[in-house]
């Protein structure tokens, strides 16, 4: 499928193909997969943040904007949204499992539609996090995938509250400032 | 910059940044979520990051879900369709259908157009709904299927922007129907060519374009209405 068209399946889903959902599901579903599992570290809650998550795209397909985001960022948004709810709702037993075990990794290259941004894109924003103090640079990072409050954040960097908040919201000014040059 | 000064920082756009970061507890994401529903430009902040911080993603390995998801989420998906109530819809598209012709039929005619009135029988029709299930549109094959009415069934802001009606038949790209009025409802002649493509089961979408309709051939806006056509 070429690139300029990789909205097209989100398009039929918004059109009420069920077909289409389900190929959109296989396309797809082992990237968001690992998306809810690193934020929520819990097979069966990200099994079933998973599935809300599809029956969202389902009901929402029609409000995506090809002229706003690209289509597996709109999914990972959703992905992850869902799956920071769940983690903050309190539902999540606390997480126990080391950071790099997870479960058997797909064999299958994803393809088109799971492949993110270009990595020009990709590359930008790794210098921009490149020119933040390292520190600042790892909490980012890990805020973005694990999907931790400030309160957490702050407990597993071993540093006061307020000190993360400001490192965050520094980081956010200065990667916002290095992303516009 | 001193770390005083970010963290005096009261700037939408930063709590945008905190949002889509994941950092905020829960009841400062419903506050922000509300907030976002009052000023829409918080929304593009939003959509900034997610697209700038989504490349991290890319560094998660894909894991399998275990099979019985897709089976799950089709199920889930099945039984929200039956609960609808296929049967009391149908027979409320049915009457809404005829009301609707005859009200387009006579609008154009008060123009001055000399219409096909559809019939009260017609074969196809579809409701074109948004994904929030809002009505949008109602659009109906005449008997000959040669020609389309769409009325709108609720009032749609487009902003300097039109409407266009696309075809999508099982298996097919988006076909162009041309563009719709957002206020009144308009009867369509459909081109020769996409007559046979219109049948049972293909979708009609409308969806946001720039003037003078998609400049690509394909649509490029979001899709605020879609639905399949169903025979009556």
């Amino acid at each position: 499928m070429p690139p300029a068209n990789n909205w097209l399946p989100l398009w039929r889903v918004a059109g009420g193909d069920r077909g289409a959902l389900r190929l959109l599901y296989r396309d797809t579903s082992a990237k968001l997969f690992a998306v809810c599992m690193r934020i929520l570290r819990d097979e069966g809650e990200a099994e079933d943040v998973l599935q809300d998550v599809y029956i969202t795209v389902w009901r929402r397909a029609g409000t995506f904007d090809p002229g706003r985001a690209s289509p597996i960022t709109w999914l990972v948004a959703i992905a992850r949204n869902q799956s920071i709810d769940r983690l903050r709702s309190g539902a999540v037993a606390k997480r126990m499992q080391a950071i790099d075990e997870a479960p058997e990794v797909s064999d299958n290259a994803p393809i088109a539609l799971a492949q993110l941004e270009s990595s020009q894109e990709r590359q930008r924003l790794m210098d921009c996090l490149g020119e933040l103090e390292p520190r600042h640079a790892i909490a980012v990072r890990s805020a973005f995938l694990e999907g931790d409050a400030y309160d957490e954040l702050a407990r597993q960097m071993n540093i006061p509250l307020g000190t993360m908040k400001s490192w965050i919201r520094r980081s956010l000014l200065r990667l916002r400032a290095c992303l516009e040059r | 910059m001193s770390d005083e000064q970010a963290t005096g920082s009261s700037d939408a756009a930063l709590v945008a940044g905190e949002y889509v970061l994941g950092v905020l507890s829960a009841a400062e994401r419903r506050a922000f979520e509300a907030r976002m529903v009052r000023e829409p430009a918080l929304r593009t902040e939003v959509e900034y990051w997610e697209q700038r911080l989504g490349v991290l993603a890319s560094e998660l390995k894909p894991i399998d879900p275990p099979p019985e998801i897709w089976a799950n989420i089709d199920t889930a998906l099945t039984e929200k369709a039956a609960r609808s109530g296929l049967w009391q819809n149908l027979a409320f598209w049915r009457w809404a259908t005829v009301g609707s012709a005859a009200v387009a039929a006579a609008s154009l005619l008060a123009l001055g157009y000399t219409v096909h009135i559809p019939t009260p029988n017609a074969p196809l029709i579809a409701k074109l709904e948004s994904t929030a299930g809002q009505p949008g549109f109602i659009a109906a094959i005449d008997s000959a299927g040669a020609g389309l009415t769409v009325v709108p069934a609720a009032a749609t802001e487009v902003n300097q922007r039109v409407l266009q009606l696309w075809l999508i038949a099982p298996g097919d790209h988006p076909r162009s129907l041309g563009l719709i009025e957002p206020g009144r409802p308009i009867h369509i002649n459909l081109p020769a060519d996409l007559m046979q493509r219109v049948a049972a089961q293909a979708t009609l979408a409308v969806s946001v374009e720039p003037p003078g309709g998609s400049p690509t051939g394909l649509p490029t806006g979001p899709v605020i209405a879609s639905g399949k056509l169903t025979k009556l």
